[in-house]
């Protein structure tokens, strides 16, 4: 069965791309959500195998999310997607339990290799 | 990712490392001690690293395999033997091999693995190890990784399950952690898990376990590494696909073409004219330049030479030297790639007949080790490559006797001929390709196949040979096979172009000329004439001019046009030519004005 994915991002054209990355290498994309809050409503409800999450989201950062998340699903596998210059937040996103991260902009590879690792 | 894309460069990258590797084995054969060593082994860590991140494993681990025999001869605990410089030269051989077929595939990974840092001197440890240590992790993180104090974190947080952890140095990492540190362990710890665990957190290069001694002992002050080659301005550099170039160069020839269909509509005179007159200045230099683009040292196909007379001089027993002259002459990139194999045959062709055996040579009084010159240098629009051997020379009267029998020359036929006549012969394919008679012969296996690869590329070759002193032979190209410096003549009413690269000068006909024999007289020297008129059977009669001197070997002949009408930088366009076509032409072209013509080998009528 193909993996789960819920792909948290403000950004229409980054959850485009992170999807099509993803649906590439035979994921299956079970939702979307566009700020913090929402991605942690969504995973109650979709218990998907990884989450992809930006950091800088309206509502509720992304940050904030994954700790919202860990916090009730220490299991969750959460990637996060940083944009460059981003390095102390990032350290604090691994800090809240985020597994990886990966930087934009995003090479193909790059995401395929840390999803890998997450769900490793 | 799709690695295809980065396929072209992979092969450009390698193959000059390749050759690199080659001439520094060879270097390092004749001198040791010196920069050769080193340069090897650069070439073949660099062969390692590009082919890893292509995923092309096999090729990688040969180039991994090299780089080790090199180490072993840079530490000093191994000797450049003859035995081991063989064996390196067939790895590289093999390795050659393993890219032509890596790159015939598609890449296996895909992933961009490892932009792997040169395995540099490790940090030194400046800290004092955490009590009870008993293993050292030194991990690398990629060059390019991003956020690398983000990535250590990881690395150490899913150490975290292996037991046995005792810290890090550094212990934090900050904004300015560089991507290498040491990890260490107590004796409880699973070393081969962790190795596992560290090498899969992502964007790690390299993971060295080692002991507290081995620590010590790689961070005392070692020499330094040699430096990178010397490439000032490399960081300045861009690689661009040679179609490309192609592409550029066709849209400024197009540009000329419709830059001369506009001159004419516009006054010379006023704010237009000169602005064409400035736009025509800066097509030129454009033009010029976009060809200097193109333009490559012979080295790249020089490089391999000397190899290559080694090779066929062991095969044969003969002690050859080559001495190489003027690579650093230039040449379009396109013609280097279509040069190689016609030189190597020239190369083996004399040392396997050429070059006499060593009792034969001190027998002659010459020294006992033949030798062999290929040089290069650039005459105005072309650039003239010559292979000298001080061999035996053409065995005129053999060849002679081959040819009465092969029915190509009567069978009364004087051996007395000229080398013109001898070289013609060499490069009948009748005569060249038979095998029994390059035994007899001694010279010509395959000629007519070097003869034509060098006529394709526009290009000529002829031969001079002395008994008893050698054979030169004497190779002349254009720079560039797309754009050439042509002469624009008239022949009836239509209009031709003539590559300049064979063409002397350009002769009034109104005197000098003798009608009954067809000739011109040219400072002392009788010319033969070439009617193109009648030759290319253009109706229209004409004034006859003009004839223009194309030169092949020691050969002129005049070409008869109607008109000159000037010289001009033409984009040949080759083709093949259709059958029943006349012969003597090697391509098309638009003329400066828009009109098409065709381009007329001058060569092709001597």
């Amino acid at each position: 069965m193909a993996r789960t994915v819920l792909i948290c991002d403000d950004a229409l054209f980054m959850r485009s791309m992170l999807a099509d990355i993803l649906k590439g290498a035979g994921f299956e994309v079970i939702g979307e959500a566009q700020t913090g809050a929402e991605a942690v409503k969504r995973y109650k409800e979709l218990h998907p195998d990884l989450v992809t999450m930006d950091i800088v989201m309206p509502d509720m950062g992304g940050i904030d999310a994954v700790r919202a998340i860990m916090k009730e699903y220490p299991q969750a596998r959460i990637l996060m997607c940083s944009a460059m210059g981003q390095q102390a937040l990032v350290i604090e996103a691994i800090q809240a339990g985020a597994r990886d991260f990966v930087v934009k902009p995003f090479q193909p590879s790059r995401v395929l290799e840390a999803v890998q690792r997450v769900l490793g | 990712m799709d690695l295809r894309r980065f396929l072209d460069l992979y092969v450009s990258e390698t193959g000059e490392h390749v050759r690199l590797l080659h001439r520094s084995l060879l270097q390092l054969e004749k001198e040791q001690g010196g920069g050769a060593v080193d340069e090897a082994f650069r070439a073949a860590h660099t062969l390692k690293g590009l082919s890893a991140a292509m995923g092309y494993r096999t090729v990688a681990d040969l180039a991994h395999v090299l780089e080790d025999r090199l180490e072993e001869i840079r530490a000093g605990r191994t000797a450049p033997t003859p035995a081991l410089i063989d064996d390196m030269l067939a790895r590289a051989d093999e390795l050659e091999a393993a890219i032509a077929q890596a790159v015939s595939t598609v890449p296996q990974e895909a992933a961009v693995e490892s932009s792997e840092q040169d395995a540099g001197t490790p940090t030194s440890l400046d800290a004092p190890l955490p009590p009870g240590t008993a293993a050292v992790a030194l991990v690398r993180l990629r060059a390019d990784a991003p956020i690398k104090s983000a990535r250590a974190m990881i690395v150490m947080r899913s150490l975290a399950s292996i037991g046995g952890l005792l810290g890090s140095h550094p212990a934090e990492f900050d904004d300015d952690f560089s991507g290498e540190f040491f990890i260490f362990f107590d004796a409880v710890a699973d070393t081969a898990a962790a190795e596992a665990i560290i090498a899969g957190a992502g964007e790690v290069v390299s993971v060295e376990f080692m002991s507290p001694d081995q620590l010590r002992a790689s961070t005392v002050p070692q020499p330094a590494r040699p430096a990178a080659p010397p490439s000032a301005s490399a960081d300045r550099q861009i690689r661009v696909d040679a179609e490309r170039l192609s592409g550029i160069a066709d849209g400024i020839g197009e540009l000329s073409v419709l830059f001369g269909r506009l001159e004419p509509q516009v006054s010379g005179y006023g704010p237009a004219g000169e602005m064409l007159t400035r736009m025509g200045r800066v097509l030129t230099d454009l033009q010029r330049d976009v060809l200097q683009l193109r333009l490559v040292p012979l080295r790249e196909a020089f490089d391999r030479l000397p190899r290559v007379v080694r090779d066929a001089a062991r095969t044969v027993g003969r002690d050859v030297e080559l001495i190489v002259a003027g690579d650093d002459v230039e040449i379009d990139r396109s013609i280097i790639d279509e040069i190689v194999d016609p030189l190597v045959h020239l190369l083996r062709n004399a040392v396997d007949h050429g070059i006499e055996s060593p009792e034969e040579r001190v027998r002659a009084g010459k020294p006992a080790a033949g030798r062999i010159r290929i040089g290069a240098e650039r005459e105005r629009s072309s650039v003239r490559i010559t292979i000298a051997d001080d061999g035996g020379g053409v065995p005129r009267a053999k060849v002679v006797q081959r040819a009465r029998a092969a029915g190509l020359l009567p069978a009364g036929a004087s051996a007395d001929i000229t080398d013109e006549e001898l070289f013609r012969l060499l490069t009948h394919a009748g005569l060249s390709t038979a095998e029994q008679v390059s035994a007899v012969s001694g010279r010509g296996v395959g000629m007519d196949v070097v003869a034509s690869g060098i006529r394709a590329l526009g290009g000529a070759i002829d031969m001079h040979t002395r008994t008893g002193e050698g054979t030169t032979f004497s190779i002349r190209l254009p720079i560039s096979r797309a754009l050439a410096l042509a002469l624009r003549v008239r022949i009836g009413t239509e209009q031709y172009a003539i590559p300049l690269t064979h063409i002397a000068e350009a002769v009034d006909l109104n005197d000098n000329v003798d009608k009954a024999a067809d000739t011109v007289l040219l400072r002392d020297e009788v010319v033969p004439l070439v009617r193109l008129r009648r030759m290319l059977q253009v109706p229209q009669g004409g004034s006859e001019e003009t004839a223009i001197i194309a030169v092949r070997g020691d050969r002129r002949a005049g070409l008869v046009v109607d008109e000159l009408i000037g010289r001009e930088q033409i984009l040949v366009k080759g083709f093949d030519p259709a059958a029943g076509t006349l012969p003597y032409f090697s391509g098309a072209t638009l003329l400066a004005d828009g009109r098409p013509a065709l381009v007329l080998d001058p060569l092709s009528v001597i």
